[in-house]
């Protein structure tokens, strides 16, 4: 996984487009695209405004309450808002301009787009709506069988789609995206509609699509933890405002510092060994993280599978189950606990949000205020964590569903 | 001429111009159609009446006022003269031309309502998957709103092959030409001849209702075969 440092991006940004185009030119590289935002958008009593660029590697999530303009961005990228004023370019390729009257439109963006309501042709066949996507295009990379077999939909070819499911359909929808063969996928809150099994397998085949095919892609969600999943970054959208993107762990505690409801840890582990007899998974923080601490959490199904030992889990804490105490608790049923230095308290009128560090691992803790007043403390204090193996999240579905 | 060989020549040109119509009327009534279920604007629905306007209008106004146009003193007239050479008033392209603004609504208004109802959804995702504006209208719109098509080309054609007054006013009574069943009727009921009055009226009555009957038989099938796009 790729990291860009964020003054890359910054410095990107500043007025000299042409020079960074010339650059992004020259280095063809596939499977990199950068995304050059500057637009305003205005209708309806609502705005939208970005000037930055966004450099996507593997997926990049756009997070942002309902109403934000998350939707509208992706709209507007896709070339579906002819009203959108501004510039936008893609690899340094312009897309639109309106200085100097230039719109491409949306049909010769080579940008994919997967709605939240999956649109599918009501005409066709599953194949029919497939073929749609590959006709049209010239490339001829992926075959609609290779496609089918990635969406695992090649038992469905033939089904009408008005049969299908709400998890099947949004596999048609991607699938058929996919055969557009686009340099960039926009996902628009694809499995919003979704229970949260299904939406957890569709997460894991649309990363293992993503790995596959090395394809970028932007993901718009409401649901931080289902982006922590599966964005290895971040893009804020607020009241019609774009952030920087960030690495998504930093972007997700830069949302806690911001006053977020609901503050949380984000980390990613590596799962270290199954505990069968214990029901637990044992996960430690990875050694760049400065410390060889093992988190435990309930026992991942099917987990007698070697296959997952050493990957890397994205995992949320929520800082409402974390709690603090200035002795080693060894006498608690609690599995989770260690030893963290309280780098900031920040109070507010019924609880006190503390943020604390072990090795370089940043933890969120929400505490009472009673109790950060009771036990008097303070930033530098040497303390211990804890927190139950049920509090550790993860959208990880254990069902290898992708043998492609 | 017998009045059996008339009343088929009546018949010949009676289909001869509701054909030619109903093609027509299909060629500018879809786009016209289309503006006016996307435009967004207050004029809207100036253009709107202005299309229902000959189903509330008699025929005779809208005959009377294009026979003003068409004859060769006008502007209109004269143009249509010196382009084709031959007068339009009291043409075949006269009655046609009459038929197409007399039998606009029953074509534009189904097929403004289909694309009103189809929405862009379907469009916008055609869209970004490579299909043009001409692509997208034969690969989504047309299958999608086949049923309208078949029912607005139906009701334009049936509405046609019934039309008087305009006929009446603009055409004349021109054998092979101008002279149409419900006005070959007419003089029928006029010279007191009741048996052929009889013969058309009820061949009429007959076809019209068959055709409509099918229209109805399409329309059923194709709204319960065809699903309307469902949310997930």
């Amino acid at each position: 996984m790729s990291t860009m440092t964020k003054s890359n991006i910054i410095s990107s940004q500043q007025n000299h487009l042409s020079s960074t185009q010339a650059t992004i030119d020259n280095s063809d590289d596939a499977a990199l695209s950068e995304l050059t935002l500057a637009f305003k958008l205005a209708f309806n009593h609502f705005e939208i405004t970005s000037n930055q660029s966004i450099r996507i590697s593997a997926i990049t999530g756009i997070y942002g309450d309902s109403g934000s303009g998350k939707s509208t961005l992706l709209r507007v990228i896709a070339g579906l808002e002819h009203r959108a004023k501004g510039q936008l370019s893609l690899n340094g390729k312009s897309l639109q301009n309106s200085e100097n009257k230039c719109f491409i439109k949306a049909e010769n963006r080579q940008i994919g787009l997967v709605f939240q309501d999956s649109r599918l042709f009501p005409h066709l066949s599953v194949y029919g709506n497939l073929a749609y996507g590959a006709k049209r295009q010239t490339n001829h990379k992926l075959t609609i069988e290779k496609v089918l077999t990635l969406t695992q939909l090649t038992k469905l070819q033939h089904q009408n789609v008005t049969q299908l499911s709400g998890g099947e359909k949004q596999r048609v929808s991607i699938a058929r995206a996919l055969l557009a063969e686009p340099k960039l996928l926009l996902l628009d809150e694809p499995f919003s509609a979704l229970d949260k099994t299904t939406k957890s397998q569709m997460l894991t085949i649309l990363k293992a699509i993503q790995q596959q095919l090395q394809l970028p892609m932007l993901y718009v969600s409401h649901s931080l933890s289902e982006l922590q999943y599966i964005a290895d970054q971040l893009v804020v959208v607020s009241a019609g405002k774009i952030s920087p993107s960030a690495p998504i762990h930093q972007a997700i505690h830069d949302l806690n510092s911001l006053g977020e409801t609901s503050p949380k840890t984000s980390l990613s582990l590596i799962i270290a060994e199954h505990l069968p007899d214990y029901g637990l998974t044992r996960l430690s923080l990875p050694i760049a993280q400065g410390s060889n601490h093992s988190i435990y959490l309930p026992i991942l199904e099917q987990s007698n599978d070697q296959r997952l030992i050493g990957q890397l889990l994205p995992c949320i804490i929520y800082a409402r189950d974390i709690s603090i105490s200035t002795t080693k608790p060894e006498h608690s049923s609690i599995v989770n606990h260690l030893s963290a230095n309280i780098i900031a308290i920040q109070h507010s009128k019924t609880n006190a949000l503390v943020t604390l560090e072990t090795g370089e691992q940043k933890f969120y803790a929400q505490i009472s205020l009673w109790s950060a007043i009771r036990m008097e403390l303070t930033t530098q204090a040497r303390v211990f964590i804890q927190f139950k193996a049920n509090a550790v999240h993860s959208y990880h579905n254990t069902e290898q569903t992708i043998h492609a | 001429m017998t009045d059996i060989s008339s009343d088929l020549l009546a018949l010949i040109t009676t289909l001869k111009m509701a054909a030619v119509t109903t093609v027509i009327l299909l060629i500018i009534g879809t786009p016209l159609a289309w503006y006016l279920a996307k435009w967004q604007s207050r004029f809207k629905v100036f253009f709107e009446a202005v299309v229902a306007l000959p189903l509330v209008l008699p025929p005779t106004v809208l005959g009377f006022y294009l026979l003003l146009a068409f004859s060769p003193s006008s502007l209109p007239g004269q143009i249509w003269q010196s382009a084709t050479g031959s007068q339009l008033a009291f043409s075949f392209s006269a009655i046609v031309i009459g038929s197409v603004l007399y039998s606009l609504p029953f074509v534009v208004q189904p097929l403004q309502k289909a694309f009103e109802q189809l929405g862009d959804q379907h469009l916008e995702a055609a869209a970004m998957l490579g299909a043009g504006p001409i692509d997208r209208f034969f690969s989504i719109v047309l299958p999608l709103t086949k049923a309208s098509f078949i029912t607005a080309t139906a009701l334009g054609f049936a509405h046609t092959v019934g039309e008087f007054g305009v006929v009446l006013m603009i055409g004349g009574n021109i054998p092979g030409e101008t002279r149409v069943l419900s006005i070959a009727l007419f003089d029928h009921v006029e010279s007191f001849n009741y048996a052929n009055a009889h013969l058309l009226s009820a061949g009429l009555l007959i076809a019209s209702l068959l055709l409509l009957s099918f229209v109805y038989l399409l329309g059923n099938n194709f709204t319960s075969k065809q699903h309307r796009p469902t949310k997930l």
